[in-house]
């Protein structure tokens, strides 16, 4: 018994397998919607009646923070994640995620961000000030407790498990599809998660400068969204950058999922499919242009005032179309109204309302009048729960029998839809009605008038939330008792429907190939493709086959190193956010030195086993790759990493520019920061990418000293840099110039000392290139991983190159 | 009722954006339901012939000209909202003239208000201080219903708001005059109404500020002129 | 050895272009020196990134790949700084 137990343990805590991973995160996803369900629901029952005491206004305002963060960041996405990591590699014949482990390491780092968001409840205070953190009540000076810094990490591991995800998704779709698969055949979902990973590749590290810039402003008494300059506004802005495209971020997967159920239900195909593609990637576009809408009385002006009504009225476009091509899709059509089917359609229904509503908001002379109210409230749940958890909630239906092997119950799903649908409007439709209401109060006053109204809205919550019951068992009995549900029970066209039900652990025996006259090939029969046996998915009965068949066919597929890795991190950000403030003087925080110790520690072995692993990952020579046929995979993974980086350096020295632009004063250069520090880093920095380039040069020709010595060159120049540059900081940080020159000290206490950690961690590399350079590596012919440790390192000194003029010569 | 210029304004845009909100609502939803009630599946129902199946690429369908209608349709309505939209904005932030109200009587001359009221935030309550009166200032409350914390104004004039906060970032809202200003450090934002109907409304705070977000009320009371002078001048001019 | 001669080339070329930013302060009026600064330094990456990090050999679309990024991250910049102009900071006291 324990031998079982203990060998399912091993599967799931060390599994690479994009399968199984993605059961993971629809699981945990599943646990947080529950959780940030039941904020909600108490929340409910706080404002149901005026002037109520079942919260304190304490409580409450915790409650509404982890609500919102917790089902936008921890629900979700992860949600749709979750299917995008089981599902979108099998409709695209690829055989896993372009790198296993760092997906395992994805999933481990979401959810040990989530145990630190929850953790901080234990922790004196939860994060308390909205999901939107506005300045500067986040401060230390306004908000001392540890809860927000425990919140601001979370939020950073949350972050950096996305980013590799984002990475991971763009190289395995466009390098891992399968013969004759071009871009322009994938089915919807595959385009929404493409979408959706472009936009999450280039907003998160947005979000990222601004959390990591909120800590540092609360643990080391920096100025950034606390000077009167601008502070709120910067956060306003540099949050809003990322928040906008985020809201679309987690909206976008379900419409995929939508646009491919409501064709398989109606028994026709999606109208105007390359018009639905293009109308997603429009409104990806726009996205990223239009988050002045969310500051539109911040007092910005009149020119940008209609700038953003402009954009914002325009990202409604591309919607339209989407909508009227899935009502269209059921002209002439078989409408099979399955639980899938009907909730996707209620999604349609429900997000089209949002929509609408979202207009109203557009325009800034209504929003004069709505911010911050209740309307705005109505709006975003109509689109984030109408639209987007509907949507998922109709993916789940459709592919819990491919999953699980089994079917779940009609009926009871029907009655779901039902109380959920009507549960949904009796509780949201009644908060357009209170677009006097204030958003975030805890309680209101009788003789506002407005307790009907919340009780209506209440009542509607019970029902809505109650009726998720109705979700989870029907899912759990059919799990274990329901029938077999075969291959393809809705007879669906894309890839996933050919496997059995659930799929073997290792997809497909080969790999569908596309052709050109619209025939897709499995081989065997046009239909059912692989002969093999149903393999180990979650539903399987047979104990025993998870043991053997499982780490028979994926022997190499089982590694420690992601879980321990994002453990490591786990505990390292522990210490960072959980140190008490000082005493008996707080001015900042104090780290918790064991923790990070362990943390490091523990990273460092996780780091050296990762990379001494010998994990193999099967590429494929015969697929599609369009437009990167010529770049590898990892190499392609590296620059996307950089493309992410480019962003986050870019809101780093915008928000130098901004804090710049905001204040009266600068001081002259080279009377703060020495002229000649900055030339010495450069000169030392550049040359140290000429011994980077020299050590890739010899490698290629096979020179095993001119590698070593290049390598050693680098890793001193590299030092050179940092030495110059700690005592730079030395002798700033025992002078007064925190306080003659807050903001100044600030930007570039924050901005250079954020690139030195980039430089440090390319040094960490170095080390280990050298130490391997000295044991004869790296000249026969293996020398790719010298020139992705280029990449890296050549990135950093072009960030440098601008640092260096826009800190000590401007 | 008309309580006062901007918020007629505001409902007058309001309905503008719901009667064509509720038009384009109905064409969506009819037809919707026309489509799942129509072509549900039936034991008659024959499967259409380009029904997906495994094995083949779905057949394209769709016109672009459904496309372009669409968009052209969207476009026209929302060309016209734009446009109303633009209107009211251009009033909301077109600050107006000072008015002439002759308060206290001075030294020399009478003394002359205004209309212009410097609103401050605080942790957790409003002050408001009439503007050229350094020291006239109605200091508020948490929850403050009472004559302490009425911040009046005259009927029929342009009144001028310059909003801002002591601490961090509120939001001033006046529920039925429909006018509101993010209240942050650092920053003063103008907005301005002119109340029609004499009366008391609400003032809450709409952006989470902390523990007390809840309870940063007041009341905008507005009075005829008259009476507005005595109470300027009993409880502003000492 | 002729991609080492390259490299050297590249690499005086970013020196000599460092020496004449620390320089040119005394030449040249404030706000042009900005631009101009900026104008150096973007050339500098742009030679690290055809040369060192290989673009200019590598498929077009990689260098794509990195363009969207940038102008993605000037999006942010140059609209917040619009913002910026238009507004007037009023240092309140409270």
């Amino acid at each position: 018994m324990t031998e079982q137990l203990a060998a399912t343990a091993k599967r799931w805590l060390y599994t690479t397998n994009h399968k199984d991973i993605g059961v993971l995160y629809i699981v945990t996803s599943l646990f947080f919607l529950v959780a940030a369900g039941l904020l909600a629901m108490t929340m409910r029952t706080q404002l149901s009646v005026p002037d109520n005491t079942v919260l304190t206004p304490e409580i409450f305002n915790q409650f509404v923070t982890v609500h919102g963060l917790l089902m936008i960041f921890w629900v979700l996405s992860p949600f749709a994640f979750g299917f995008a990591n089981y599902i979108i590699p099998l409709q695209i014949g690829a055989r896993d995620l372009a790198f296993p482990r760092l997906n395992a390491m994805s999933y481990w780092f979401y959810l040990f961000s989530g145990v630190m968001i929850i953790m901080s409840f234990f922790f004196g205070a939860a994060p308390d000030l909205g999901w939107t953190l506005y300045s500067p009540q986040t401060s230390f000076e306004f908000a001392p407790t540890i809860g927000l810094n425990l919140g601001a990490g979370g939020l950073i591991l949350i972050v950096v498990s996305i980013t590799m995800s984002s990475v991971n998704f763009l190289v395995t779709m466009f390098k891992m599809r399968a013969p004759g698969l071009k871009l322009s055949r994938m089915s919807l979902f595959p385009w929404s998660i493409l979408v959706t990973i472009f936009m999450m590749l280039y907003a998160f590290p947005s979000f990222l400068a601004a959390v990591l810039l909120l800590y540092v402003d609360r643990a080391f008494g920096t100025f950034y969204f606390t000077s009167i300059q601008g502070g709120s506004l910067l956060w306003d802005n540099v949050f809003w950058f990322f928040g906008h495209p985020e809201v679309y971020i987690v909206l976008f997967p379900a419409l995929g999922i939508v646009a491919d159920v409501i064709p398989t239900f109606a028994r026709r195909p999606l109208y105007g499919t390359k018009y639905v593609i293009g109308a997603l990637v429009a409104a990806a576009v726009i996205s990223f242009i239009v988050w002045g809408h969310h500051m539109f009385l911040t007092g910005y002006g009149i020119l940008t005032d209609k700038l953003y009504t402009v954009t914002t009225v325009a990202v409604s476009l591309p919607f339209d179309v989407i909508v009227i091509a899935l009502i269209e899709t059921l002209a002439m059509a078989k409408l099979r109204l399955k639980a899938a089917a009907l909730f996707t359609l209620g999604a349609v229904a429900l997000f089209v309302i949002g929509g609408i509503t979202g207009v109203y908001l557009a325009s800034v002379a209504l929003d004069y009048a709505l911010r911050g109210t209740y309307f705005v409230v109505a709006h975003f749940h109509y689109i984030m729960v109408g639209g987007s958890i509907m949507g998922l909630i109709g993916g789940l239906y459709y592919w819990f029998p491919k999953i699980t092997g089994r079917m779940y119950n009609e009926s009871i799903a029907r009655i779901h839809f039902v109380f959920s649908f009507v549960g949904f409007n009796v509780l949201y439709f009644p908060m357009f009605l209170l677009l006097d209401m204030p958003r975030r109060i805890a309680t209101y006053s009788p003789d506002t008038g407005w307790g009907l109204l919340n009780t209506t809205a209440t009542v509607g919550g019970f029902i809505f939330g109650g009726a998720q019951l109705l979700l989870f068992y029907n899912l759990y009995r059919s799990l274990r008792s329901g029938p077999p549900s075969g291959p393809n029970p809705w007879n669906g066209w894309t890839l996933e429907w050919a496997l059995p039900s659930p799929p073997p652990a290792h997809d497909f025996d080969t790999i569908p190939t596309f052709s050109d006259d619209g025939t897709i090939h499995f081989k065997g029969t046009a239909g059912l493709p692989n002969g093999s046996s149903p393999g180990n998915g979650i539903g399987e009965p047979n104990g025993s086959s998870v043991g053997n068949g499982y780490v028979a066919l994926h022997a190499e597929g089982l590694s420690p190193w992601p879980i321990l890795m994002a453990l490591s991190s786990f505990i390292f950000f522990l210490g960072l956010t959980i140190g008490k403030p000082d005493n008996p003087q707080p001015v900042s925080y104090q780290p918790f030195w064991p923790l990070i110790a362990d943390g490091v520690i523990l990273g460092i072995i996780s780091l050296f086993g990762y990379s001494r692993e010998r994990f193999t990952v099967h590429e494929d020579s015969h697929v599609e790759s369009w437009p990167f046929r010529q770049v590898p995979n990892m190499k392609l993974g590296i620059w996307t990493f950089l493309g992410a980086e480019v962003i986050f350096f870019g809101v780093l020295m915008g928000a130098y520019f901004f804090v710049r632009t905001a204040a009266p004063t600068w001081p002259i250069p080279g009377t703060v920061f020495e002229i000649r520090n900055g030339f010495a880093m450069t000169l030392v920095l550049l040359t140290s990418s000429l011994t980077a380039i020299m050590a890739l040069a010899s490698a290629r020709a096979g020179n095993r000293n001119g590698v070593i010595v290049s390598l050693a060159g680098t890793l001193a120049l590299g030092a050179a840099f940092l030495y110059i540059k700690a005592g730079e900081w030395f002798t700033l940080g025992g002078s007064d110039v925190f306080k003659n020159y807050p903001l100044p000290a600030t930007s570039y206490f924050i901005t250079t000392g954020t690139h030195g950690v980039h430089v440090f961690a390319g040094m960490c590399m170095a080390v280990y290139l050298l130490a391997n350079a000295v044991k004869g590596k790296y000249v026969n012919g293996d020398h790719v991983t010298l020139e992705h440790f280029g990449l890296y390192w050549h990135f950093v000194d072009i960030v440098w190159v601008f640092l260096f003029p826009l800190f000590y010569l401007i | 009722m008309a309580i006062a210029n901007m918020q007629v304004q505001f409902e007058d845009l309001f309905w503008l954006f719901t009667y064509l909100a509720v038009l384009v609502g109905v064409i969506v939803f009819g037809l919707m339901a026309y489509f799942i009630v129509k072509y549900r599946e039936k034991p008659t129902s024959r499967e259409p012939d380009d029904a997906p199946i495994l094995g083949r690429l779905p057949v394209p369908r769709g016109h672009a000209r459904t496309v372009i209608l669409t968009v052209s349709l969207s476009t026209i309505i929302l060309g016209v909202l734009i446009i109303g939209s633009f209107g009211s904005i251009d009033t909301i932030l077109s600050t107006p003239p000072p008015c002439n109200i002759a308060v206290a009587q001075g030294a020399n001359s009478p003394v002359i208000y205004n209309c212009s009221v410097l609103v401050t935030g605080h942790r957790f309550y409003w002050d408001f201080n009439y503007a050229g009166y350094p020291n006239r200032t109605i200091t508020g409350a948490p929850f403050c219903h009472d004559a302490n914390c009425l911040f009046a104004v005259p009927q029929g004039h342009d009144i001028r708001l310059n909003v801002t906060s002591a601490d961090v970032f509120h939001n001033f809202g006046i529920i039925a005059i429909k006018v509101k200003a993010d209240a942050y450090p650092g920053h003063i934002n103008n907005i301005w109404f002119n109340a029609e109907t004499l009366g008391n409304y609400t003032i809450q705070c709409y952006e989470l500020c902390g523990s007390g977000h809840a309870t940063m009320t007041a009341t905008l009371a507005v009075m005829p002129t008259t009476q507005f002078v005595s109470w300027f001048n009993s409880t502003i001019v000492h | 050895m002729n991609t080492n001669y390259l490299y050297l080339i590249i690499f005086a070329v970013l020196i000599g272009e460092t020496d004449i930013e620390v320089n040119l302060s005394s030449i040249i009026s404030s706000t042009t020196y900005v631009t101009v600064l900026l104008g150096i330094a973007a050339t500098k990456a742009i030679l690290i990134a055809m040369y060192y990090q290989h673009l200019r050999y590598e498929p077009r679309s990689l260098s794509v790949w990195v363009i969207l990024g940038i102008v993605i991250a000037s999006l942010l910049m140059s609209l917040s700084f619009v913002q910026l102009s238009f507004h007037s900071f009023h240092y309140a006291s409270p």
